[in-house]
């Protein structure tokens, strides 16, 4: 699980040297959009060799892979041997995750894949996706829905409301994880009302395309004090009642209450070990 | 005596050869006088000078022809950057060159250690009665605190300003010390006097030091009411500087006073109530000049009021908490910020090595890369700091504290921190560098002098 997920750019020394000190949960390592086609194959080999000799501890790694071929299937077969946690694929419909399947089985390969949802054809197919086999979560890609659909973007989002409900329902109905655009401003402000916003939507994490924008969204999916405190009573009275199934403060508690309050602990446990809130 | 014209000045002055005349650095990187003053030094035919200024930046840089033929022999400073930094470290100089610390000047001439034959000393507002302050006037500085015990201990003293008025409030200097008032048009260049807002930096590894800096604060149960705490104008400082003053608020605090280099954070801090007093050696920026110009809770203080080691009112041996930078750090903890890895100057002391061995608690924090070299050496190459003062290093890839302190480990054992040793610290460096072999040294050119007057480490030209 992560809370956040950072874009950083395949072809930029520094960023990479430093990935794992910008307290991010995931990474996503760009070879798409960031890139530019005449250094592709550079940026390629940078990321190659820094994931062989530098790959992150204590965090999940991901790479945006182009679509298209030949691109597609050069990243692919470079990327796939590195033990990454992934590949993020651009622009991801029903047919894109088939080509994506067939390619895995034609080298003999086994990657999981984050769908990028950002062209209105993939939400009318959305449950479909989230339900394909090795998909791990989907991410919203607003800025390329926008320039697709006219949208708008504004602090607070409205005009998402729908596309962050639909793809969040159904990630949670296929039990993979809902991972929420990123805010392209590095105005604070907007950037704290858009990370709320997908926080009570029910996402489980957000991207971020600047390292400052870390901590903010950090510290936003850290459950709060009050989710950790009714956690722990819940699970004391579990094992005090030995029981699924028990009321508490005049309300019925039952299996997934529990489970839900141990999952909480644990994501806060975890999360604390990548250093806490600051 | 008031003089408008330098050459009668100096006429009437005692001048020989291979006395010792002094300057301050408040007018920073725009300061003019120093350059006029020991251009005309040489005018007047004068040789193997002793140049005792409490720093020397870029703009001091019409002064190397002065340093290459012999004017001046000898330089003693505190901070030194520019080119006069870079000539010197290639190439040296005819005598020695000093490196104290702010300290370590006031009390190196309030003992009669260094005896100043003149003080010329830039003042950005004078009265016909020679008191002095530097918060008015058009090239005002705020804080004089580096020039005070030049006023009150050289042989002569002298005034330089571009402006007099009838009457002074709250002079720094006080007239009956000086002897001396030459008026100019102009004491340098206001854009190179005084800093715009200085900005908190938006660097993600910088602001990474800084969270960690204030959780190891936290974590230190450094934050209690009446708390003290000194810290730079570097973004990473700014950064904490802002950090600590936020907390203290969400605590409902008060710290009681802010010390040293003084800038818009600080002052916004005395504003908003969250410190009692600042304590002023020298003011940073604008907001710094105009908060001293009208607080009273913001007082000017000399340098030895701030930080010499003999003086017991010293305000920093009340300091709970220092924050410092370091150019390297080796594994016993030693802080150079004199030198680069190669042996050129970038800087000095200051009151680095003053208030790490007063304050209760010193953290170092910097990046653990510098570009492609590492932070942490086994040896730095020129000490300015004693590790036994050094209590902390973050870094953005962990914190290190210094073993002798093991009340800080015993604290820390159950926070939730990535504490390192530094050996483990500069494995990491090295895992992106390489292990860096020792730069290569030419002859001595100089000391570096504690703030006690020892010699605390030896200045060589940097290697081929």
């Amino acid at each position: 699980m992560a809370r956040s997920y950072l874009f950083i750019p395949g072809n930029v020394p520094r960023m990479l040297q430093n990935a794992d000190v910008f307290e991010a949960d995931a990474l996503i390592i760009d070879l798409e959009d960031a890139i530019a086609a005449y250094e592709k194959e550079e940026a390629r080999t940078l990321t190659a060799e820094f994931l062989r000799a530098h790959r992150p501890e204590s965090v999940e790694v991901y790479v945006r892979i182009n679509a298209e071929d030949p691109l597609f299937t050069e990243d692919l077969l470079s990327m796939a041997p590195l033990g990454i946690d992934g590949v993020v694929l651009p622009k991801t419909t029903l047919a894109s995750l088939e080509s994506y399947r067939n390619s895995l089985e034609k080298h003999n390969l086994d990657v999981p894949v984050i769908g990028l949802i950002e062209t209105p054809d993939a939400f009318f197919e959305l449950l479909e996706i989230a339900r394909f086999p090795s998909l791990k979560g989907l991410l919203l890609g607003a800025e390329d829905l926008s320039a697709t659909t006219g949208m708008k973007r504004r602090p607070g989002g409205e005009e998402l409301l729908y596309c962050r409900s639909r793809l969040m329902l159904a990630a949670k109905a296929a039990g993979i994880r809902a991972i929420d655009t990123p805010w392209t401003s590095l105005d604070e402000e907007a950037l704290a009302l858009d990370i709320d916003v997908a926080n009570r939507l029910g996402f489980d994490g957000k991207c971020a395309i600047h390292p400052n924008q870390v901590p903010a969204i950090n510290d936003a999916f850290f459950p709060s004090e009050k989710e950790l405190k009714e956690a722990r009573r819940i699970l004391k009275r579990h094992e005090e009642t030995n029981s699924m199934r028990f009321s508490l403060d005049g309300k019925m508690i039952d299996k997934p209450v529990v489970q839900k309050a141990k999952a909480l602990l644990q994501k806060a446990e975890t999360y604390r070990q990548k250093g806490g809130k600051p | 005596m008031k003089y408008e014209n330098i050459d009668e000045l100096l006429d009437a002055l005692d001048l020989k050869d291979g006395m010792c005349v002094s300057f301050h650095h408040h007018l920073r990187n725009g300061d003019a006088i120093l350059n006029v003053v020991m251009k005309k030094l040489h005018e007047h035919g004068l040789k193997r000078l002793h140049l005792m200024a409490s720093a020397l930046f870029p703009v001091h840089a019409p002064i190397l022809p002065l340093i290459e033929e012999g004017t001046i022999e000898t330089i003693t400073t505190n901070y030194m950057n520019g080119p006069i930094a870079e000539h010197i470290s290639a190439r040296g100089l005819k005598g020695t060159l000093t490196m104290q610390t702010h300290g370590g000047r006031a009390r190196s001439i309030a003992e009669g250690e260094r005896v100043i034959d003149v003080a010329f000393i830039a003042a950005p507002a004078v009265d016909e009665n020679m008191n002095a302050s530097g918060v008015q006037g058009k090239s005002a500085c705020g804080s004089l605190g580096y020039a005070i015990e030049d006023s009150l201990y050289a042989k002569r003293k002298v005034l330089v300003s571009d402006h007099v008025s009838p009457s002074l409030k709250d002079p720094q200097i006080d007239g009956r010390t000086i002897d001396d008032l030459l008026v100019v048009e102009s004491l340098g260049d206001a854009a190179g006097i005084v800093s715009g807002t200085l900005k908190i930096t938006q660097d993600p590894l910088g602001l990474k030091i800084a969270r960690e800096a204030l959780r190891l604060l936290k974590a230190l149960d450094v934050f209690q009411e009446g708390v003290s705490f000194q810290s730079g104008a570097g973004g990473i400082s700014l950064a904490i500087t802002k950090g600590f003053t936020e907390t203290l608020k969400a605590r409902n605090l008060k710290a009681s006073f802010f010390s040293g280099g003084i800038t818009k954070y600080h002052v916004d801090a005395l504003e908003e109530d969250l410190v009692d007093r600042l304590y002023d050696v020298q003011c940073f920026d604008a907001a710094a000049i105009d908060s001293l110009r009208k607080n009273e809770k913001h007082f000017a203080i000399s340098a030895s009021d701030y930080a010499n080691p003999n003086n017991p009112d010293r305000v920093i041996k009340d300091l709970d908490v220092v924050i410092l930078g370091a150019s390297e750090i080796d594994t016993d903890f030693n802080v150079n910020v004199t030198t680069d890895s190669y042996g050129t100057i970038i800087g000095g002391s200051g009151g680095h090595a003053d208030t790490a061995e007063d304050s209760k608690l010193s953290v170092i924090v910097s990046p653990l890369l510098k570009a492609r070299t590492p932070l942490i050496r086994e040896r730095v190459r020129t000490i300015t700091t004693p590790g036994e003062h050094i209590d902390c290093l973050i870094t953005e890839r962990g914190i290190a504290i210094n073993p002798k302190r093991s009340d800080l480990l015993e604290k820390l054992k159950d926070a939730n921190l990535p504490l390192l040793t530094i050996e483990e610290l500069m494995q990491k460096a090295h895992a992106f560098t390489g292990k860096p072999k020792p730069s290569a040294a030419g002859e001595k050119i100089g000391i570096v002098e504690s703030r006690h007057g020892a010699t605390l480490d030896n200045l060589y030209k940097k290697g081929d």
